[in-house]
């Protein structure tokens, strides 16, 4: 209640900014934005949104609704394809703004590089009017896109960490997964597994010949709270934490059940539609992935939260996130903002991007819809959406991914091959990247 | 009028035509250069400028402070640096050599006499150069997939086991000099082939009546003739070696654990992935001077005799 006419107030400095904006590119008359719904409904111009693969397919299907209710914004969602499109990003924010999209689509592990090294390069959405959007979204959402008091995105997607796997082969070598407490048991249980069925466990890009190779050791990290820096910045590469995640990595890999992914994820892909390895302990956006590549394998596969590192520990972490954000030299920053807001708070929006590609909302009430709380037939009958629901719902580590989060991911991937492909002590390989990380960003390590 | 005033009055021979040298036939030359000078000077000689101002900067995306020789300090002491320094030398100092080698030897038995169909020949060797860097580096990375490679199917074929390649340090610095030498052997070929093509013919005629066999040929004519196209090629082949990147990027991306890490990945990562433009121009820099010291020795050493 208290919080009410604070809220209205904000709601009002957003439109009179909104409409300060409006003028100053001779759009249209403040005077005509209506005193309640969606800020941008005066809004006018030609808006690019930039994203890729399965979110721009999305985008683009919201695109008539979205322009029925905004006629005087025209929307272009381009895929510019992932990774391309940091590079994209990064190219277009060096050339102080010069050929951006005005909506980007950004995940968490970019956002904050772009926040803290390129000022200005995206648009504060404040003024915009995106406050009255804070408390709408899974918890801890709102800190990942915010800095020093300006917001800077909303977010779009919430991963939580998860554990897909192959039930029929499990229930071939005996093994009831849901059981698993602890990764000291999935161990043991991906041993009997490679006895009984010849499958390996799962896969990991040993080479790191993409990005991605860390997903797993970043989740172990997650689940016992921790990551590659703390909240402060500092390195937190040669802990207890880290050394347990890369340990259990190399358990697994000496017990020969890591399959090599090099080449990334197209030999992921194929790995799933061969059947080549039992589990993928990959986050909520994973299940739609393996549900489009292997259609023919429904109801073999079965979904649960990851089980936790240490006996009785967490087995729920929002993994990563992503986020719609607008270009700070975006001439239609009104009108962008306006989609942006169109796609991500309105749940109906949300369900069908979830029913379409299976992106899992960010926005709690999209959580409402009777299609989070389905049977789905591919997992077994199980209530996927609900299995995640759960672990948003709780309080979540916030990850600090930092500004120089793709130089951390460099250093740790050199250092997980040296253990995979060369049987380096996890220890040392972390004690040498968290040195190097530090040599190159001046950044202080924490042991 | 002044023009046709002032050459009635003055003697005609010496003034009119530096007159009219200044607006016609003197500027012309200058007129003529002008537009490919001002586009080297905007999109080549301004970034080249710009990029060693930037160098003495420690920039962290927009964020810029003047920093002096600091980059250039960091570079001295960044293992990752010299370990991409080492991969790129390692490359220049096995593959360069072979891939010429390789280049003269065809481009000998591209130019015998015995050989039928030559055009459609020459041009099964020079096609690779015209595929795309991106195209056949993928390709590369298809071929050689450990798993599921055609070139690792085809070894199991014979009996040999499979090869790692792009997952082994050593083995993906093969792969990439495969690929590089797939990629520039034909090339190069063509270049020793056209100089081959204008050896005089009584050298030989010469080098046959003094009683010299075919090795001797080759190794007293043949090969002094090429001096200065070899000259050519190996400055060129190290330019652009030193410069790797698309390659390594494609198939390797500079893995496993750097050993495939070049001197043009590494600039690159710095820029567009860590957004430290800074120190990406004090690594471009760096490369810059190393590929001038090499080319003046190169010069020094091939070029004087010839």
């Amino acid at each position: 209640m208290a919080n009410l006419p604070r809220r209205r107030l904000l709601q009002l400095g957003a439109l009179a900014a909104g409409g300060a904006a409006l003028s100053a590119c001779g759009g249209g008359d403040p005077a005509a934005a209506p005193a309640s719904g969606p800020t941008g409904t005066a809004a006018t111009g030609d808006v690019t949104v930039w994203s890729w693969q399965g979110p721009a397919a999305m985008m683009k299907q919201l695109v008539p609704g979205f322009q029925k209710a905004f006629p005087g914004i025209r929307v272009d969602v381009q895929d510019i394809g992932n990774p391309a499109i940091w590079d994209k990003i990064t190219t277009g924010m060096a050339a102080g703004g010069q050929g951006l999209g005005d909506v980007l689509h950004i995940g968490v592990d970019y956002l904050p590089a772009y926040i803290e090294k390129f000022p200005g390069g995206l648009a504060d959405l404040r003024p915009l009017g995106a406050d009255r959007h804070r408390g709408a979204f899974a918890p801890g959402m709102w800190e990942t896109v915010s800095r020093d008091g300006k917001t800077y995105a909303l977010p779009w997607e919430a991963n939580s960490a998860g554990f897909y796997y192959r039930a029929d082969l499990f229930e071939r070598a005996g093994v009831d997964v849901a059981a698993l407490g602890t990764w000291d048991d999935v161990i043991e249980a991906g041993v009997t597994l490679k006895a009984k069925t010849g499958v390996q466990l799962l896969g990991i890009d040993k080479p790191a010949s993409q990005a991605d190779s860390a997903n797993l050791f970043q989740m172990l990290l997650q689940l016992q709270d921790s990551f590659y820096f703390d909240m402060q910045g500092n390195i937190t590469l040669d802990t207890p934490q880290a050394v347990t995640a890369l340990t259990i990595i190399k358990r697994l890999n000496d017990a020969g059940l890591i399959a090599d992914m090099a080449g990334g994820w197209n030999t992921m892909i194929t790995s799933i539609k061969k059947g080549s390895v039992a589990v993928q302990s990959m986050p909520t956006w994973f299940g739609g992935i393996i549900e489009e590549s292997a259609p023919d394998q429904k109801g073999k596969w079965k979904v649960r939260l990851p089980p936790a590192v240490t006996e009785g520990g967490k087995v729920a972490a929002t993994v990563n996130s992503t986020h719609l954000a607008v270009a700070g030299t975006s001439k239609v920053k009104e009108a962008a903002y306006a989609f942006a807001e169109y796609v991500l708070t309105r749940p109906e929006s949300q369900v069908a991007i979830y029913k379409g590609k299976g992106i899992a909302p960010a926005l709690m009430s999209a959580y409402d819809d009777p299609v989070f709380h389905e049977p789905s037939a591919f997992f077994g009958g199980q209530k996927k959406g609900e299995i995640f629901l759960e672990a948003l719902r709780k309080p979540s580590y916030v990850t600090n991914y930092s500004a120089d989060y793709p130089r951390a991911l460099k250093v740790v991937t050199d250092a997980q091959s040296k253990v995979l492909l060369k049987g380096a002590d996890p220890a040392t390989v972390l004690r040498e990247a968290a040195d190097l990380l530090a040599q190159q960003t001046d950044r202080k390590v924490v042991r | 009028m002044t023009a046709l005033v002032e050459r009635a009055g003055a003697p005609p021979a010496h003034r009119a035509p530096s007159r009219r040298g200044w607006t016609g036939a003197r500027l012309a030359p200058y007129l003529f250069v002008g537009p490919a000078l001002l586009l080297f000077a905007v999109f080549k000689l301004y970034p080249i400028a710009w990029s060693f101002w930037l160098s003495l900067f420690k920039t962290d995306g927009a964020l810029q402070t003047f920093a002096g020789a600091a980059n250039y300090r960091r570079l001295v002491a960044d293992p990752l640096f010299w370990s991409a320094l080492g991969n790129t030398v390692t490359i220049l100092l096995v593959q360069v050599p072979l891939m010429l080698a390789l280049a003269i030897a065809l481009a000998v038995a591209l130019n015998s006499p015995l050989l039928a169909v030559k055009g459609f020949v020459r041009l099964g060797f020079f096609m690779p150069m015209v595929t795309g860097l991106v195209a056949y580096g993928l390709l590369f990375a298809v071929l050689l997939n450990p798993q599921s490679g055609l070139v690792n199917w085809a070894l199991g074929l014979a009996g040999v086991g499979p090869v790692p390649w792009l997952t082994h340090g050593l083995w993906a610095k093969v792969a990439v000099g495969l690929a590089l030498t797939w990629h520039y052997t034909g090339y190069n070929a063509v270049i020793y082939l056209a100089r081959l093509q204008a050896l005089p013919a009584d050298h030989y005629d010469a080098a046959a009546v003094d009683g010299a066999g075919a090795w001797q040929r080759f190794r007293h004519v043949t090969l002094p003739g090429l001096r200065p196209v070899m000259l050519l090629t190996i400055v060129m082949s190290t330019i652009g070696t030193l410069q790797l990147f698309d390659e390594p990027y494609v198939m390797t991306g500079g893995g496993p654990d750097n050993s495939t890490m070049t001197l043009g990945l590494y600039l690159y990562a710095n820029g567009f992935k860590f957004f430290d433009f800074g120190y990406a121009s004090a690594i471009a820099y760096a490369l810059t001077v190393i590929i001038g010291i090499l080319g003046v020795v190169q010069f020094k050493v091939l070029g004087e005799r010839s």
